[in-house]
């Protein structure tokens, strides 16, 4: 389908112009417009249950899936988003991770191992 | 118990060398490990002999017989007068004294005695972390995992950059021919400069404005999460294509709705899509139109698809049944359909968008970016050709009336489903308006004044809890 527009005038109107609105501010309250994707958002808050559970109940693996977590919060978040919230996440889980190695340094064992 | 009575009768045998403390000893022995059962019989068989010897020995004080008590380990080993006769005498572990006991060989107390009771303190020494790196696997794993992690994340992020690039390369100069401005990130100043926008690593948007019979063109380029390894394992099981989405905003449509969409999104948009919903549900074929099988039609007014589906629509579906996904046009639009709790208590319908939607599937896979994006020229042609005659229809009269007619009952039915919501709404306003009232007649300091304000209110409440005696108008808005 080759084409021209169908009618041969040019159909650009300069003095028709509308600036771009970002849709974000006008839609529903916290971003819980449908269709879109709140990845980011649970991945983020899991980091952090995992970062806490990890600290205070000294679980190295669940140091390592908060550091997961906070991994692809970041890789799926969008720019307009906080980044401060990302590191915030990503440091907690890095000093969860060093604090479950700084208390007792043997090695990780999984949790469903018995040994 | 046979021991025993052996043991009283050794003593007395032997009494110049039995003392008073080494009997207090046999008897404590005896007594601790009494409970035990044994066959006497055979525990003891080797007495037997001994005891015809020890004729002599009397009465034993061992008229204590427990019933076979005796011990298991013991082995009492009874000596002869004659200590050269007994073989085991050497054998026997003994007490502190050789000679203090005869024939009493315990092993375990006299093993506890002997032997220190080991107290073992393990001192907690914490592990040197560098001593052994070969236990570390599991945080090496974790680590080589975190790697490959983000090196997908940069090789997923060039690659999508890549593809929209490379799509926007080949699209602009069809874009400028048709916008006066393409490209616009929204800020205060307009960028000519402003292209695509990254949204996020694989969401781009492009917004064009500046041409006749339209507000302005949203072009979303809907990518593949290449950054996120996750997704991208995901995509293994379920594969998606990276999706163009192209809104126009139109200024001059008239009223119908209308939607071409594959099978699977067809089914998908009636479920999700508010207009489509409501006022054309049902989904229909178009083989009669001579369309591929892939598509199914949502038509609110007949006509439509007739002047919309013309040769060349026909022609483009067929050709490009796999890029096209969904053209969907409407006057009523309002985006998804609110979750149901809203309806309830939403009081007002949004506000309808004339729209012109279509969503298409880049085809990427086994291919550069730059095929992909050539691929693609051809349905933005498509969407303007599109535009233009939507642009142009125009509705016959019964038609007109009939989507007129459609439109006032939906109204009817949203305002019906919402009456409650608002009813209470109203009530909650005069509330409010009858409460700021009195607060205002307190204030007031004049006495006159409130009991005024108190009888009207007490004849208000009169009048509400009497018999009506009025025909109540309920007023639509």
């Amino acid at each position: 389908m080759h084409g021209s527009p169908v009618s041969q005038a040019d159909p650009r109107r300069p003095d028709k112009i509308v600036r771009y609105k970002a849709p974000a501010p006008l839609s529903q309250a916290s971003g819980a417009a449908p269709g879109e994707d709140l990845t980011p958002d649970y991945m983020n808050i899991l980091g952090m249950i995992f970062s806490m559970c990890g600290l205070m109940m000294r679980l190295k693996w669940c140091a390592w899936v908060a550091l997961y977590c906070s991994c692809i919060s970041f890789a799926n978040s969008k720019v307009n988003d906080d980044t401060k919230q990302i590191l915030s996440s990503f440091m907690l889980s890095i000093s969860s991770v060093v604090m479950s190695y700084l208390q007792n340094p043997t090695p990780m064992s999984l949790p469903w191992a018995t040994t | 118990m046979r021991v025993y009575s052996v043991g009283s009768r050794l003593c007395k045998t032997y009494n110049e060398r039995a003392t008073n403390r080494s009997w207090s000893h046999l008897q404590n022995f005896l007594v601790t490990y009494s409970s035990r059962n044994a066959t006497a019989v055979d525990e003891f068989a080797e007495f037997e002999d001994f005891e015809e010897e020890f004729e002599t020995g009397a009465a034993a004080a061992a008229s204590e017989e427990d019933d076979g008590d005796s011990i298991e380990d013991v082995e009492v080993e009874v000596e002869d007068e004659e200590e050269d006769e007994e073989p085991a005498l050497e054998d026997l572990e003994l007490g502190h004294d050789e000679e203090e006991f005869e024939g009493w060989d315990a092993k375990e107390p006299v093993v506890g005695n002997n032997k220190e009771v080991p107290r073992l303190t393990i001192t907690k020494v914490p592990m040197h972390l560098r001593t052994n790196w070969d236990s570390y696997f599991l945080e090496m794993l974790m680590l080589a995992g975190l790697a490959v992690y983000f090196l997908n994340f940069v090789v997923g992020r060039s690659k999508n950059q890549r593809l929209a690039n490379a799509w926007f390369s080949a699209h602009k100069t069809l874009l400028e021919e048709n916008f006066s401005l393409v490209g616009d990130d929204g800020s205060k100043d307009v960028d000519p400069n402003a292209g695509l926008i990254k949204e996020s690593e694989n969401v781009f948007t492009l917004w064009c404005s500046g041409r006749s019979c339209c507000e302005g063109m949203l072009v979303e380029l809907k990518l593949l999460k290449r950054q996120d390894l996750v997704a991208v394992i995901s995509q293994i099981v379920r594969p998606v294509t990276d999706q163009i989405q192209i809104r126009v905003n139109l200024t001059e449509m008239d009223s119908f709705v209308f939607c071409v969409a594959a099978k699977k999104t067809a089914q998908r948009l009636v479920k999700d899509m508010a207009d489509i919903s409501v006022f054309c549900p049902e989904r229909r074929s178009l083989e009669k139109m001579g369309v591929s099988q892939v598509f199914s039609l949502m038509n609110e007014i007949g006509e439509v698809s007739a002047a919309l589906i013309d040769r060349r629509m026909i022609d483009a579906l067929n050709k490009y049944s796999d890029l096209i996904d969904c053209i969907h046009v409407s006057d009523q639009f309002t985006g998804q359909k609110q979750p149901q709790e809203e309806t309830g208590t939403a009081t007002k319908l949004p506000e309808p968008a004339k729209v012109l939607i279509c969503t298409f599937n880049l085809p990427t896979k086994q291919r550069t970016p730059q095929e992909a994006a050539d691929a693609a020229r051809p349905l933005m042609q498509l969407v303007f050709y599109l535009l233009e005659r939507v642009k142009r229809f125009r509705l016959g009269k019964e038609a007109k009336a009939k989507a007129i007619n459609n439109r006032q009952k939906a109204q009817e039915a949203f305002l019906k489903s919402t009456h409650a919501a608002r009813a209470e709404a109203a009530a909650a306003r005069r509330e409010e308006k009858r409460r700021q009232e009195k607060e205002r007649i307190m204030a007031e300091d004049d006495p006159e004044k409130q009991r005024r304000w108190e009888e009207k209110e007490n004849k208000r409440q009169m009048k509400k809890k009497g018999p009506r005696m009025k025909q109540l108008k309920v007023k639509a808005i």
